[in-house]
């Protein structure tokens, strides 16, 4: 008797309570999705066939919630427009306007605000006209925080004659010292009869109609002026019949029009080619410079008769072993272009001193600069696992026909190195052009790009995407990801490369 | 320093060539580590020096050291000079004190580490032991997938931590297993690492147990786990160490200061128009120095798997 299928029903009875709460509030979608997952979580583990699956599922579960769904999700929201003026799903646009109310010559009422013991609020309303009508809110409470969009009115019933109503009474001077009157006029309160009320002014509630009648063909009549309003799903927001925008934009599907403003849209396509070859330098000198200093420095390391090897390697790791955000900021502080010990040293020598701030050029040497210091080690660490392969016998043959170190390094040692070397470097180029970390503590992208926006002369795609999606009020989440999924294709095809070296290696 | 030895000029011998390049590279190798070691030594003075200096001394006077950043820094309540004219002071201490970022750091980086090594070790066995459909195609599509940077796929982290968050506080944004959840993601190149490590392992005493009659998950958790112990501590220290400096993720997910790892902590010390280096490098040399310890005694482990654990099928 195994003691599998009592595991799996601890585990799966659990999950199913999860799901129910998920499809409970509201979200069917993800409930299901759920569901799919236990039910074959439940059946990679009962049934006997699937052994191997039963070590993979927890990992490739993992995989697809935070690796394969966020790149999904991306690639849905580069075709969308999602920006900070199309911020809200549809219905939430809607409800908006669904919540606009105007005063309809109605009755007017009196109110008292009253504070209760909890901090909550009652409100108590007296008609204007006729003081006998009289009636008592439900407790609210009144946030600092705007009312969401959506939120349903306060109901108020009928209060009993003769009786006090509970809590403290608020005056009028309380009421506007706390700015108690913002949240309050945000709110409605619905009267036993159906109307709506609303505070208007400071003094007095006034009955209030809905603005907006939702037609059956989704538009919207304004019920105080006769126009219509209708929602544009390909501009993302609602139009009038002149054609003018009326109310918050909300997100939209938009195809390929991301993509087509990255190639046309000449404030994008100059800072994003500009960016792009940027990016390919970088990453390409970052490899270069840090494969050059570590193969040297692990063929010095390599030479048997050299004191001391072990101290100096110990030493030489060390970039790589503190941890990278703390030597970039550092680094931070050694640049700095008035104080930094760089600048100060190379003054005390009378040499120039660069920009290393505000100049474009010297800002792009600086990055190079600190990333050879912090890539070289992990180069020289694979160089050294690489040249400790090479069978020395080889170089006993070439020392017979007297050949120097320097012709010997590049015609036998080389040649057999750099084959396996190359999917590493391949990994190493991936990694640069995506060296989100350096770019954005060392210089945050500085200095800005003349007639750029917000891309600066250092930005790296990655930067660059990251400062469109979560930087200054212009966010573009739609435009952001429509980048990101590039980079994706770009980044993608290097990995693929990366396998197919590797794989020649293997053959080889 | 090698002595000049008597011979006629513009003749070298082999010998003394020897020496020449010797003393070439060992004046080669110093200058680099140098150069390398300026900017620790620059940070360890301005933690110890009086004001918020950014590194940039090799040496200070006596009567500039004081030890108002580690007090700081450690969550020791300080005075601190308010009006140099009239001799002011006040108390200040920390909140959150800077230990709490290095608490947290070390515990994300420790589960998200273990929970690593649990999710990619199973994987890899099942990659490297078994054979079943779509085996090679799931590892390549592992390896090209996370090649997307997490950085761009911060929208979309933002959106399933928040939906987590709403029913399960626990798991939401600015809680720290929700940082650990999205680091475990980072498995592929793991299981490649891993797997890489099983293939060297010879099959045959798995085998032989199972023919004595041991299940596959005991022969996997009692001959192949115990066998494989050094490539799981590399696994295991290289994982350490990326979750530690990981920034982009963590200053997005951490919001209020409480949860913060040490990497946002650190900056958070660096604002566009006060940077209070002083305090950043007592900081620093606080977090960074136990991990650069920790990795230079176990760098003969990590350097070995990181090499022989390269991608290869």
């Amino acid at each position: 008797m195994s003691l599998r299928p009592f595991l799996v029903v601890l585990v799966v009875l659990p999950a199913l309570y999860l799901d129910f709460l998920a499809y409970e509030s509201g979200s069917t979608w993800v409930a299901l999705g759920l569901l799919i997952i236990i039910g074959l979580g439940a059946y990679v583990y009962l049934d006997n066939r699937l052994e191997a699956y039963r070590y993979l599922f927890p990992g490739l579960i993992g995989f697809g919630l935070f690796v394969i769904f966020p790149l999904l999700y991306t690639v849905g929201v580069s075709l969308t427009r999602y920006s900070s003026s199309h911020l809200l799903p549809y219905e939430r646009a809607l409800s908006l306007f669904q919540q606009e109310t105007f005063s309809n010559g109605g009755s007017v009422y009196n109110y008292k605000l009253l504070l209760q013991p909890d901090a909550g609020f009652l409100l108590y309303l007296e008609e204007d006209k006729n003081s006998a009508r009289r009636f008592i809110s439900e407790p609210f409470e009144l946030s600092a925080k705007p009312s969401g969009p959506g939120e349903a009115p306060v109901k108020v019933s009928v209060f009993a004659e003769g009786a006090t109503p509970p809590g403290q009474p608020l005056a009028l001077a309380q009421i506007t010292r706390q700015k108690l009157y913002l949240p309050l006029r945000n709110r409605h309160f619905l009267l036993p009869d159906g109307t709506l009320i609303a505070l208007e002014g400071l003094q007095k509630f006034t009955a209030r109609q809905r603005l907006w009648k939702i037609n059956a063909d989704g538009s919207l009549t304004n019920l105080q002026d006769g126009s219509m309003v209708r929602p544009d799903f390909k501009q993302g927001c609602f139009v009038n019949q002149k054609g003018e925008r009326v109310g918050v934009g909300f997100r939209a599907f938009s195809g390929f029009e991301n993509y087509a403003q990255i190639i046309t849209d000449p404030r994008i396509q100059g800072p994003f080619l500009k960016i792009f070859l940027w990016t390919i330098l970088f990453s390409a000198l970052s490899v270069a410079g840090g494969l050059a200093i570590g193969m040297f420095l692990a063929v010095l390391l390599e030479w048997k008769e050299l004191r001391f090897r072990n101290v100096y390697r110990t030493l030489l790791i060390l970039p790589y072993a503190v941890p990278s955000v703390l030597s970039i900021l550092i680094f931070k502080g050694l640049f700095n272009q008035e104080f930094g010990a760089v600048n100060e040293f190379l003054r005390a020598l009378h040499l120039f001193a660069p920009d290393w701030e505000t100049d474009p050029w010297g800002s792009r040497g600086m990055i190079l600069l600190v990333n050879l210091w912090l890539g070289y080690p992990y180069m020289m660490l694979v160089c050294t696992g690489m040249l400790k392969s090479v069978p020395s016998a080889i170089y006993e043959a070439s020392a017979v026909d007297g050949s120097n170190p320097l012709k010997d390094f590049f015609r036998l040692t080389l040649p057999l190195v750099f084959p396996p070397l190359a999917p590493l470097l391949v990994a190493s180029f991936a990694f640069n052009f995506n060296n989100f970390t350096l770019i954005y503590l060392l210089t945050a992208g500085g200095p800005r790009m003349v007639g750029g926006g917000i891309a600066g002369e250092t930005d790296l795609l990655v930067t660059y995407t990251f400062n469109l999606a979560f930087r200054d009020s212009g966010t573009n989440y739609g435009l952001a990801s429509a980048i990101a999924t590039l980079l994706f294709f770009i980044v993608g095809t290097l990995a693929w490369l990366n396998l197919r070296l590797s794989a020649r290696k293997v053959t080889a | 320093m090698t002595t000049w030895p008597r011979r006629r000029p513009g003749v070298v011998g082999p010998q003394l060539k020897l020496k020449l390049r010797k003393a070439l590279a060992h004046i080669c190798l110093i200058s680099i580590i140098t150069l390398v070691l300026i900017p620790f030594v620059m940070v360890a003075i301005a933690s110890l020096r009086k004001g918020q200096f950014p590194p940039s001394a090799l040496l200070v006077k006596p009567d500039q050291l004081s030890l108002e950043h580690w007090q700081f820094v450690l969550g020791i309540p300080c005075r601190e000079l308010v009006n140099p004219a009239t001799g002011e002071t006040r108390v200040i201490q920390a909140s959150p004190s800077p230990l709490l970022w290095l608490w947290n750091s070390v515990l994300v980086s420790g589960c998200s580490s273990l929970g690593i090594i649990l999710l990619s070790g199973t994987a890899a066995y099942a990659f490297a032991r078994m054979r079943f459909k779509f085996r090679g195609s799931i590892l390549r599509a592992l390896l090209i997938l996370q090649m997307f940077p997490a950085v761009l796929c911060l929208i979309a982290y933002y959106v399933l931590l928040d939906y987590m968050g709403q029913h399960f506080r626990l798991i939401g944004l600015n809680t720290i297993p929700g940082l650990i959840a999205i680091y475990l993601a980072g498995i592929s190149v793991n299981i490649w690492m891993i797997k890489g490590y099983f293939d060297t392992v010879p099959a045959s005493m798995e085998e032989s147990a199972r023919i004595d009659g041991a299940s596959q998950f005991q022969t996997f958790v009692r001959i192949l786990l115990p066998m494989s112990a050094p490539i799981f501590a590399v696994v295991f220290i290289l994982s350490f160490i990326y979750a530690m400096s990981e920034y982009p993720v963590a200053s997005v997910v951490l919001q209020t200061s409480d949860t913060w790892t040490l990497a946002v902590g650190a900056n958070s010390f660096l604002y566009e128009q006060e940077k209070l280096w002083g305090t950043f490098s007592a900081l620093a040399v606080l977090g960074g120095l136990p991990i650069t310890i920790v990795f230079l005694l176990c760098q003969k482990f990590v350097v070995s798997g990181m090499t022989s654990g390269a991608v290869k099928e």
